[in-house]
Parts: structure tokens; C-alpha cells; sequence
């Protein structure tokens, strides 16, 4: 029989680096990455799990991390937004971010760039219409959703969408010829 | 913010849940936790010991058979449904459904059991699972009983899952011959609260020979009106019969009215809403006149 407990002894690898932990059953997992372990970038906004501020990659997968207990957690490969950048170098999207100006206030951004992280790897080109739904879970009162997008949209042609013109070029093919059609 | 305490355990068999499940006073199931965690925030609910479902492989995978019929375990999440080749070739528009549940993190948590089992009234996939026939194969530790989708969602918050039992797995029947669906909402914005839903199956070849329509949002559980489906059988599969039809849909609803909604608002959306799903699923079936 497996033992249930009010602390749990859990392992994560967070952005790459192996952590172990004691941690109470009741604690949400946003408050065992600021917490426990000072990962401050993960930021609360609402706290019900309709804001999206805190959102983290857990397991490729995009998630709220305040709507999970820490010990659900045990064994996950955990994402934040501090893994993004490459020691000091900004990852596309974060340039993307600062260059299209794509926050105002910034505290709904770390939770904006991960489901942004989320969408570009699993659709390296997406349309406007997609960022815009793939954003939907994440609230910015400042209303700046407009530069969110463009920015999304600016990162994904500096990644992806070079690499896809170019084997456009190589292919003959004029970009704006096949987006006029 | 801090939960009351509470004890977590993560059982490795459905068995093993079971048995803590029916051992323990105050044991509640934990899925996605997408609608548990907010109520063990808000305290509204007490529990004692949260039994992590949510990774028990018997419960995660979905499955087509030859003849079509799909198996959708109770802990797969609502993006794993909305992507499941063999879900979006038996029924495309349940596919769909879950591809708009809220938003991508909770559509990357949430499961299908757990949408089923919480039994909010507005909640997306009750209604299309009740338009589909669905069965909800129920297990606890004498084995499984089946219960048709249509008799499980007994009221607000309330199912057929007794103390000691678990939503195993959904069983969806393939789509009959000339045979389609069609779902449509009324919510306060895009893919959020619900004001009204209805779904339905219809089989059609020119004629509407048979239907299932599914009102939700409207009453304390998702129910087939038998009016309207009385009122197209064997009408023309034409929108203007689909329309006739769905007048029948009124003074018999006492939906609830609220600060999103009116209750009239809710009867007349229901009209609008019940005839777009039935001519989606015509129009999905192939069955429609001319």
C-alpha cells in the first residue's frame, strides 16, 4: 500500500538542474518555485487559476502552476521562465518581446513567454488567430495584447520562419507571391 | 495562498485508489485538479487525503476498436482528446469540444473524467457525451457497471459515482450509418462560461429519420428534449423544418437567470443554439435535402 503523508520528499529538475525537496502535500507548486526554491520570475496573479502569470512548463507541457500541489510535481521536468535566456543572452522570444515592446507593466510576461514557448514549439509558424487562442489563458490588465502578439509573430519569423524563407528561397518560391494567393 | 492541511497520496494501480478511496474517511479522488484545487482553496469542501489518479496508465490512454467504438480513459486531459487521432476520426465534433475548454494550460491538465465527475452544469463535455450515447464504465472494488451518459449526470455537482467508486473510462458507439453531430454554445466570451449549450446526433438521408438533442446550461443536468427530437423525426432535413422544430423548445424550460443571463435570454438562446446543432450534425451526417 502506498503511504499517504502530509509531507512528501520530491525530486524536479527545474531548468535543467536536479532539486530534491520535503515539501507539505497542501503546498501549491508556485509557492515551491518562488519559495523553496527562489525562483521569483514565476509571479501570482490571481491565485484561482484564471490569470495565467503563473504559468510553467511542466513536462513539455504548458500548465498553471497554481493549480497544482507540489507534489504532484515529483519526477517532473520543470520549466520557468529563468531557463529561457541562455546566461545572459535573451532567448528570440524575449528579444522579440523587448524589440516589439510586447509588455507594459511585465507582470503578466513570464507567464505570456511560456505559453509563447509553448505554442512556437509546437507550431513554429503560427497565425495571428493562433497566437491570439494560444494566448487566451494568460491575463494582461494592462490590456497590451496587441504587442504580445506582434511580438510572437516576430519571434516566430526569427526562428522557424528564416529557416522556412530560406528553404523557400532555395525552393524558388517568393514568399509573398504564396501569401497573396 | 495556503490550503487547509491535507494529506496527498499517489497510488500506483486503480485498485490501490480504490481501497484508499473506500478505506479512508474524506478521500477524494485528485485528477487535473483544475476545478479541486480551486475548491480546496476556497475551503468549500473538506477533505482528508487527495489520491493522485491522475498518472495511472490504466486510465490514460484512448482507444478505437474495429467497429468504431472509442475508449476514452477517465484521466486522459482535454488536449490529449482534442489530438487523439483515433478520437478525431471516430468523432470529430467531440474532438473539437475539448479543443475549447477554457484555455491551453488547462486544456493541458484537465481531464475528461474530471469534467464528467465534477457534473457542472455548464460544464462542455456532458452534453456531447449524452448526444453520442455514451456509456461511463464505473469501477470500485467489485468490478465495473456500465451507466449510459444519459442516466449519469443526475443534477448540479452530482453523478452516478458512489462513495468507493471511480469514472474508469468513457465508451462512445461509432456514429450510425448517415449519422452525424453538431454542438453549439452561448458563452460570456470565447471558450468560457457557458450560457447555454445544446448538442445532438441526427441520422438523416433527406428525411430526418432519427435525433438526439441535448439541452445543458438550462436544468441541473444535461437532458435529450424529447419534444424537439419527436418534432423532427421524419420532417424534411431542411433548415427551415430544423427551425419549425426547435419552436417547441420554450415555456417547459425554467433555466436560471443570473448577472450573465436572463432566464428568457436562456430559453430563447436555447432555440438558437439546439437548431445550429442539429444542422451541423445534418450537415455533418451528409443527410441534408437537396
Amino acid at each position: 500500500m502506498v503511504e499517504a503523508d502530509q509531507t512528501h520528499a520530491i525530486e524536479v529538475t527545474i531548468n535543467g538542474e536536479r532539486q530534491a525537496a520535503t515539501v507539505p502535500a497542501r503546498q501549491l507548486l508556485v509557492h515551491f518555485i518562488r519559495d523553496t526554491l527562489g525562483l521569483k520570475g514565476t509571479h501570482i496573479g490571481c491565485d484561482t487559476g484564471s490569470c495565467g502569470a503563473c504559468s510553467v512548463i511542466i513536462d513539455g507541457k504548458l500548465v498553471k502552476s497554481c493549480m497544482l500541489l507540489a507534489p504532484q510535481a515529483d519526477g517532473a521536468e520543470i520549466e520557468t521562465v529563468e531557463g529561457l535566456s541562455d546566461g545572459g543572452e535573451l532567448s528570440p522570444l524575449q528579444r522579440a518581446f523587448n524589440e516589439q515592446h510586447g509588455l507594459q507593466c511585465g507582470y503578466c510576461t513570464p507567464g505570456v513567454l511560456m505559453a509563447a514557448t509553448f505554442l512556437l514549439r509546437r507550431n513554429a509558424n503560427p497565425t495571428e488567430a493562433e497566437i491570439r487562442r494560444a494566448i487566451r489563458g494568460n491575463i494582461c490588465r494592462c490590456t497590451g495584447y496587441v504587442n504580445m502578439v506582434r511580438s510572437i509573430e516576430a519571434a516566430a519569423r526569427a526562428t522557424a520562419g528564416s529557416i522556412d524563407a530560406a528553404a523557400r528561397a532555395s525552393a524558388g518560391i517568393d514568399h509573398k507571391e504564396e501569401e497573396a494567393q | 495562498m495556503l490550503l487547509e492541511s491535507v494529506a496527498y497520496a499517489r497510488p500506483e494501480t486503480v485498485d490501490q485508489a480504490l481501497e484508499m478511496l473506500s478505506s479512508t474517511d474524506g478521500a477524494a479522488p485528485l485528477a487535473g485538479g483544475q476545478s479541486l484545487i480551486n475548491v480546496l482553496k476556497h475551503r468549500v469542501a473538506s477533505i482528508e487525503l487527495l489520491v493522485d489518479i491522475s498518472r495511472l496508465e490504466e486510465l490514460r490512454t484512448v482507444q478505437d476498436r474495429p467497429d468504431g467504438t472509442l475508449e476514452i480513459g477517465a484521466c486522459v486531459t482535454y488536449d490529449e482528446l482534442e489530438h487523439s487521432e483515433p478520437a478525431r476520426a471516430a468523432h470529430a465534433v467531440l474532438a473539437d469540444v475539448a479543443g475549447h475548454i477554457e484555455d491551453q494550460q488547462i486544456r493541458n491538465r484537465g481531464t475528461v473524467g474530471g469534467n464528467c465527475c465534477l457534473s457542472d452544469p455548464t460544464n462542455n463535455l456532458p452534453p456531447i457525451l449524452v448526444a453520442l450515447g455514451a456509456t461511463m464504465n464505473i469501477q470500485s472494488a467489485g468490478g465495473v457497471r456500465e451507466v449510459p451518459a444519459e442516466e449519469f449526470f443526475e443534477g448540479y455537482f452530482t453523478t452516478a459515482v458512489g462513495e468507493g467508486e471511480l469514472l474508469r473510462s468513457i465508451t462512445v458507439p461509432p456514429l450510425p450509418a448517415g449519422g452525424g453531430a453538431g454542438y453549439s454554445t452561448v458563452a460570456v466570451g470565447a471558450d468560457s462560461k457557458a450560457l447555454v449549450r445544446a448538442a445532438a446526433m441526427v441520422r438523416a438521408d433527406g428525411q430526418i429519420e432519427d435525433a438526439r438533442v441535448v439541452l445543458a446550461c438550462v436544468a441541473p443536468a444535461p437532458f435529450r428534449h424529447t419534444g424537439m427530437e419527436g418534432a423532427l423525426r421524419g420532417s424534411e432535413a431542411t433548415a427551415a423544418a430544423v427551425r419549425e422544430a426547435s419552436l417547441v423548445i420554450g415555456e417547459d424550460l425554467s433555466p436560471p437567470g443570473d448577472v450573465h443571463a436572463s432566464a428568457d435570454y436562456r430559453r430563447e438562446m436555447a432555440r438558437v443554439v439546439a437548431r445550429r446543432s442539429v444542422w451541423q450534425a445534418i450537415e455533418q451526417g451528409g443527410g441534408r435535402r437537396g
